[in-house]
């Protein structure tokens, strides 16, 4: 076997890259945060085509596959950019292809649109909302992205989906504050609210955006944990102690190997779980469930040694490893633990229920 | 609170060392190699009236408690004999527990004096291979018939029954379908391993190989009533008795091989030259020692908790089963961080570490896994719901 990305792949990440670096450094992602308002940056990265990076182009989205989706993934969740709507848009994006003109709406024309679900658990367990005629009622709490969102689609208990527009009447959506400041979450109250009926197979579109969620989710932490690793190794190279650089200690620089070992199995395993996803292999699912558990576990544990190679500095304000670690920590649990995802894998073994 | 021994308590403890000491490496290094029984060595512990560390004075014994008795298996242990030096002697030093406490004066009489001076070696016969430690589900049967039971039965992992002349023998007399309670129906015995009755063939196994693991078929076993332990139907409760310093015994000896491994690791760190240097000076090897010292003496710690309480007769059934998993654990720790500061050399028998570590394994599993121990913790102590 061999595995590289093509060229083209390769050439998208990189001019990604320069463009986040041109446009969302530390500064900027905390001037962004300290306000409380991303708009800034979100406006520009639908303007200037990013969004779309991955969808089919006959729905406005700028072509490519889940792989070119993760690799923007990585490189946002790298510096720290806030992604809440665009990762919630991503995972209602399997539902609404449904209805090309809905995904039309969010790809070419910018009306993001968030799937309505908690984000603390794996999307697909059944929806706290219920119809009744064409009026919606419920309350989802702590839906991503949804306080960045102009429209929900929202499961509904029944096995549907229904679209709301987030300035409706009877639609409340209620901000909460989490530790990680460049995602946001926000309860969503309705209450009788109107909808458009979604048509499709609600639990496929929900299954398919859960393992499309997870999948970005691992890129994230991988952006993140490798940030973590090259600030690590940086600060180890230069702090000095006992008159040497804290680097030439065998445990620091062990420490630090770890890290890189985290790192590159991680890539392995995100990569190959969207080129999975991507061409619907049959075991397309666990490749998911594990790039979503032992990722963001490794990252969360980098994020620890991060901070431990770092010593006081990094637990500062200041220093920016506060701004990936607190990302790594949300990924781990973002759209469900690593104990959610290997329950999963579990399931697919013969073991006794 | 106070830390220290007492004058008994050290003197036990330095004597035990010299006189395990004198047994070298070599010796253990052969009789493992050999699955020889450490006869010497039994025997010269024997002589220096150490089995009867915790047997009754009239019988001979010194009488004193677990935490002698702990002090001295792992001072064995930590000699560098490991396991089959604590194994050759662990029943003598505390096994026969049930028997002192519920025995009857007669059979009292007739055996612990023998425990004591060496000559009667016992087995603890409990396991079987269709229960493991779900202990109730035992099926080996003793079925009255006039002034003896007739015993039929299997039984697994009954250590040294090769070399022992009796068996502590825990059967049913009645059926778990005929009992109330699963606990009742189960009698005890201790009585003489009949060849001609007992089949008895020894478990190819990856350490501890001076001292026997046996897999027993009892066939027609015929045991005279004298050699019942107590009441009928009451020998669960008995065994139950012994459970708690089976664990702290353990534990003991797992601290004991965790010491002697850390020893070796430091002699070899300081001794050994790699980049024209110690390799005990880089630290990746030196924090890997450090933390295991630090293991060991907190495991140590909660394991002289747990003796202390049993010796003032208060419940310890918290304290023992912490010090079992605490001290399992920084052991076999240390010992493989024992054998990985050796690299090479530590794959090798000639430096001992690997005897180590398969001898520390096995305290992750013997006498009960870390995972029962955590059953235990989580339903006993924490009140969460049984989970088996």
């Amino acid at each position: 076997m061999r595995w590289e990305l093509s060229q083209e792949q390769s050439d998208f990440r990189d001019v990604l890259a320069g463009w986040l670096t041109d446009r969302c450094g530390a500064a900027e992602v905390r001037a962004w945060l300290d306000a409380g308002d991303p708009a800034a940056f979100e406006d520009r990265f639908l303007a200037e085509g990013w969004f779309g990076v991955g969808a089919p182009e006959d729905v406005g989205g700028q072509g490519g596959g889940l792989v070119e989706t993760v690799l923007a993934a990585e490189e946002l969740g790298r510096v720290t950019a806030p992604t809440a709507g665009w990762l919630g848009a991503m995972a209602a994006l399997p539902g609404l292809l449904a209805v090309p003109e809905e995904a039309k709406a969010l790809l070419a024309d910018g009306v993001v649109t968030v799937l309505g679900v908690p984000a603390d658990a794996v999307p697909g367990a059944a929806p706290a909302v219920a119809a009744d005629g064409g009026a919606v009622t419920g309350v989802i709490a702590g839906v991503l992205g949804a306080d960045r969102a102009r429209r929900l689609l929202v499961p509904v208990a029944g096995g549907s989906l229904v679209l709301v527009e987030a300035d409706a009447a009877g639609v409340e959506v209620r901000p909460r504050v989490l530790t990680d400041r460049s995602r946001s979450v926000a309860d969503v109250v309705l209450d009788g609210a109107r909808g458009r009926s979604v048509p499709g197979d609600a639990a496929v579109a929900l299954e398919a955006g859960a393992l499309r969620a997870a999948v970005l989710v691992a890129a994230d932490a991988l952006g993140a944990a490798e940030r973590m690793l090259d600030a690590a190794v940086s600060h180890a190279g230069q702090r000095r102690q006992f008159g040497v650089p804290i680097g030439s200690f065998q445990a620091v620089k062990h420490a630090a190997a770890e890290m890189l070992v985290t790192v590159e199995s991680a890539r392995s395993i995100v990569y190959l779980a969207a080129a999975s996803l991507e061409a619907g292999h049959p075991d397309a699912s666990a490749h998911v469930a594990a790039a979503k558990a032992q990722v963001t576990a490794g990252a969360s544990r980098a994020a620890d040694t991060a901070l431990t190679l770092h010593g006081a500095i990094g637990y500062t304000w200041e220093h920016d490893l506060q701004l990936s670690y607190k990302r790594a920590k949300l990924d781990e649990h973002l759209f469900g633990a690593p104990a959610a995802w290997n329950e999963r894998l579990a399931a697919s073994l013969d073991l006794v229920p | 609170m106070d830390f220290d021994l007492t004058d008994d308590q050290a003197t036990i403890r330095s004597a035990v060392a010299e006189l395990a000491g004198k047994f070298d490496d070599e010796y253990w290094m052969s009789k493992d190699r050999d699955h020889a029984f450490p006869t010497e060595f039994y025997d010269a512990l024997a002589t220096g009236g150490w089995l009867g560390i915790t047997s009754p004075e009239e019988y001979g014994g010194h009488g004193f408690g677990i935490t002698e008795a702990c002090l001295l298996i792992e001072e064995v242990a930590r000699s560098g004999g490991g396991m089959n030096a604590a194994s050759s002697i662990h029943l003598s030093i505390f096994g026969m527990h049930p028997v002192i406490k519920h025995g009857s004066a007669e059979l009292k009489a007739r055996t612990i004096p023998r425990i004591v001076d060496g000559s009667l070696h016992v087995c603890f016969g409990v396991t079987e291979p269709e229960a493991g430690l779900d202990t109730t589900r035992i099926t080996t049967y003793a079925k009255r018939e006039g002034d003896h039971y007739r015993v039929n039965g299997r039984k697994v992992w009954i250590s040294k029954a090769q070399e022992s002349e009796k068996i502590l023998l825990l059967t049913r007399t009645q059926k778990l379908d005929e009992v109330a309670k699963k606990t009742d129906g189960m009698t005890l015995f201790l009585t003489d391993l009949d060849r001609a009755h007992v089949d008895i063939r020894p478990i190819p196994k990856m350490g501890r190989n001076a001292v026997s693991s046996n897999e027993l078929f009892i066939d027609d076993l015929m045991v005279p009533v004298e050699d019942r332990v107590g009441e009928e139907g009451k020998g669960f409760t008995y065994i139950l008795d012994g459970l708690n310093p089976e664990r702290m015994l353990i534990a003991a000896e797992a601290l004991g091989i965790g010491r002697v491994a850390l020893d070796r690791a430091v002699r070899y760190g300081n001794d050994r030259e790699v980049f024209g240097r110690p390799i005990g000076q880089n630290q990746g090897l030196q924090f890997p020692l450090a933390d295991s010292l630090a293991r060991l003496d907190g495991a140590e710690l909660a394991l002289r908790k747990a003796t202390w309480l049993y010796d003032r007769g208060e419940p310890c059934g918290r304290e023992a089963n912490t010090a079992k998993y605490l001290c399992a654990d920084a052991g076999f720790e240390a010992a493989d961080r024992a054998l990985q500061t050796h690299g090479g050399m530590g794959y090798s028998e000639e430096y001992n570490v690997a005897r180590y570590f398969r001898e520390a394994r096995l305290l992750k599993i013997a006498p009960l896994s870390q995972e029962m121990v955590l059953n235990y913790l989580g339903s006993h102590v924490l009140g969460l719901p049984r989970s088996y």
